[in-house]
């Protein structure tokens, strides 16, 4: 089998990152689940996604029913801070998850691309690697978009920045895939009742959030 | 705060290429927000009250060019009005950098500008009505960001225009999300003025100002009347910013106002100053965790009643510029030791001084003039102006000044720092992939 140069870094780009990216350490005590209230910041945005098999469907068929995580990546991220940090916190809140019987049943995450000229289905496939599998009544959705015309929509309805620079030999415009790291808390109802940067995305910290929501 | 770009990386190699580095600005913004400033700024935007009889004597957003090499350095290169005048004060970005909100102290509403789609030339895209039918509170202060959401500070009540106020969330689109009252037991007095979070401590700290029935007054006539000078706060709370409940009152006489956390990594302490007792205050946790707060400096001779109005801390946490508004002077804090700051500097800038803000870097240094419309001085003495100055470590040499009153613009207040290349936008301009 012959692997072009080009090939393999794509491959190697859509490979579930290595676990070697902790989470900053939590400096406090927190408040115990249900001591406190979750506010309804806003809707859930709503539109066209691709699934891992290439199948069109809606974003809210991975975001309603269960109390669901969803933070915005790119396969081929690199910054140790970012998305690499993301899929971390994903994979240890997965581990805890389903060791809690009562919360396996409740929670899903989903992975949504933000570069669908590169994350094709296949791409984010093999990205997600064994985590589609069934985790005993965890869901973990790796999702990615037609185009940039269904992305946009879903960029701007969750108010993820993209940002644009000029390519000096040419003059034009390009996308500078660049943002601060966000992950989304989704009620079952569909309503975002949190948002994670980096600096605060914690896995004890949300499940404990999960917690108050299971509680309302 | 760093921010977490996540790039492609055969975009990443073409932006070093392509793009100017931006990452950081000025020390006092919030933690959350992303697309920081370090290197150099090219605006500087002012808002700025109104003044009747001078151009539309509305209050407005003013744009001024401070990048060295354009060839409208220290000019006013555009103003927004937003065509009423209503105590223009504070603003702050929301944490995506696109947009700023601004109010004014005399009623209740907050005007968001747009800085993503032209940042030379920032629109006015919309204005939030609904925080006193809302909450009750008016005087919108601080603008603090959190994700996705901003926290306002209020400093009043609709009800009897006394200092008993709150904190207002809203999300980035202007939809109102919940009020969170300033504490009235447990030693708490009710007031509010500015809050900053931390989040590597899970803690807000919020400071304590003054009513309406005050703010509005002539400063002259306020000073006399005694029992309209006790009403002044003379708090500090530490949050549960989780919770976003109160968790320890801690007793800061003579009206704290400005929170500035340390960002030097593994730093836990904020400082303050409080305006009427002219003092310094060094907030951190203890042995056990709980939040203390400890008078830790004077500024100028409190007899004269200098009053400190606005601090700006170096981003290594070493020093801290002070303006007093009374006498004029900007004074420099070695806050190498924070349990003991030392006075190394200090030169009079201006008849009137209030707000101060620094370049990430520490070598820029800006200054404006106006505390309050009935608070400022008069005559000669009402000087209305934005001043640079160059900062080498050891004195303070002016670059330019733009003088508001001879431009028609009003008393010049609060300000933030712009960029061109934040140009940030949701949907792609003409000529870019996808379109």
């Amino acid at each position: 089998m012959i692997i072009t140069a080009a090939a393999a870094m794509v491959w190697l780009a859509a490979a579930p990152p290595a676990p070697t990216n902790d989470p900053p350490r939590m400096d406090f005590v927190l408040p115990d689940p249900g001591t406190y209230q979750l506010q309804r910041i806003m809707r859930a945005p709503d539109g066209t996604v691709l699934t891992v098999d290439g199948q069109l469907d809606k974003l809210s068929r991975f975001t309603r029913d269960r109390i669901t995580l969803l933070g915005f990546i790119y396969t081929s991220c690199t910054d140790p801070q970012g998305c690499p940090m993301a899929y971390r916190v994903f994979d240890r809140l997965k581990d805890e998850i389903r060791a809690t019987p009562a919360l396996k049943d409740q929670v899903q995450l989903v992975t949504l691309s933000f570069d669908p000229a590169r994350d094709t289905p296949s791409v984010m496939k093999r990205y997600a690697g064994s985590q589609l599998e069934d985790e005993g009544g965890l869901r973990w959705y790796f999702l990615t978009t037609p185009s940039e015309r269904e992305l946009m929509p879903l960029v701007e309805g969750f108010g993820q920045d993209v940002q644009y620079a000029i390519d000096n030999s040419t003059g034009r415009p390009f996308r500078q895939l660049s943002h601060v790291l966000k992950v989304f808390l989704i009620d079952r109802a569909g309503d975002v009742r949190e948002i994670y940067t980096s600096t605060f995305l914690h896995p004890r910290a949300i499940i404990g959030d999960i917690k108050t929501l299971l509680m309302e | 705060m760093k921010s977490f770009p996540c790039l492609p990386a055969a975009l990443a190699a073409a932006l070093l290429l392509a793009a100017p580095v931006v990452q950081a600005d000025e020390t006092c913004n919030s933690p959350y927000m992303a697309k920081l400033i370090k290197g150099q700024e090219d605006y500087v935007y002012v808002w700025t009250l109104g003044v009747d009889g001078l151009g539309d004597g509305s209050d407005k957003l003013v744009t001024i060019d401070v990048d060295p090499k354009s060839k409208t350095y220290g000019k006013v290169i555009a103003q927004v009005s937003v065509g009423t005048r209503g105590e223009a004060h504070h603003m702050g970005f929301t944490d995506d950098r696109r947009r700023i909100w601004a109010g004014g102290l005399a009623g209740a509403e907050i005007y968001v500008f747009d800085i993503a789609t032209d940042p030379a030339h920032p629109k006015l895209l919309k204005t939030i009505k609904d925080l006193a039918a809302k909450t009750g509170y008016i005087g919108p202060h601080t603008y603090y960001a959190l994700p996705g959401r901003m926290l306002v500070q209020a400093l009043s009540n609709e009800k009897d225009k006394g200092g008993a106020t709150g904190i207002a969330a809203y999300n980035n689109e202007g939809e109102f999300i919940a009020r969170y009252p300033m504490p009235v037991e447990g030693g708490g007095d009710g007031y509010g003025y500015d809050l900053a979070v931390n989040p590597t401590k899970n803690v807000m700290l919020t400071s304590s100002f003054t009513g309406y029935a005050n703010y509005m007054r002539p400063l002259g006539e306020l000073i006399k009347d005694e029992a309209a000078m006790k009403r002044f706060g003379n708090t500090m709370v530490a949050w549960d910013l989780k919770a976003m409940k109160p968790k320890t009152i801690m007793q800061v006489p003579g009206a704290p106002l400005e929170i500035r956390w340390s960002l030097h990594p593994g730093d836990d302490w904020a400082i303050t100053a409080a305006a009427l007792t002219s003092k310094l205050w060094l907030v951190r946790p203890d042995a056990s965790g709980q939040w203390q707060a400890k008078e830790v400096a004077t500024i100028g001779d409190p007899t004269k009643i200098p009053l400190p109005v606005d601090i700006s801390i170096r981003q290594d946490g070493k020093g801290l510029w002070v303006n007093t508004f009374m006498d004029g002077m900007t004074r420099y804090f070695d806050l190498t030791n924070p349990q003991a700051p030392k006075q190394t500097y200090e030169k009079h800038t201006g008849a009137q001084v209030n707000m101060i803000s620094q370049s990430w870097d520490g070598t820029r240094v800006y200054i404006t003039s106006s505390l309050l419309a009935n608070w400022d001085k008069a005559g000669a003495d009402n000087e209305q102006f934005l001043r640079a100055f160059r900062w080498d470590g050891k004195a303070l040499t002016p670059a330019f000044e733009v003088d508001f009153t001879k431009e028609k613009l009003g008393r010049a207040h609060h300000m933030k720092l712009g960029s061109k290349v934040l140009k940030t936008a949701y949907v792609a301009p003409a000529g870019a992939p996808g379109r």
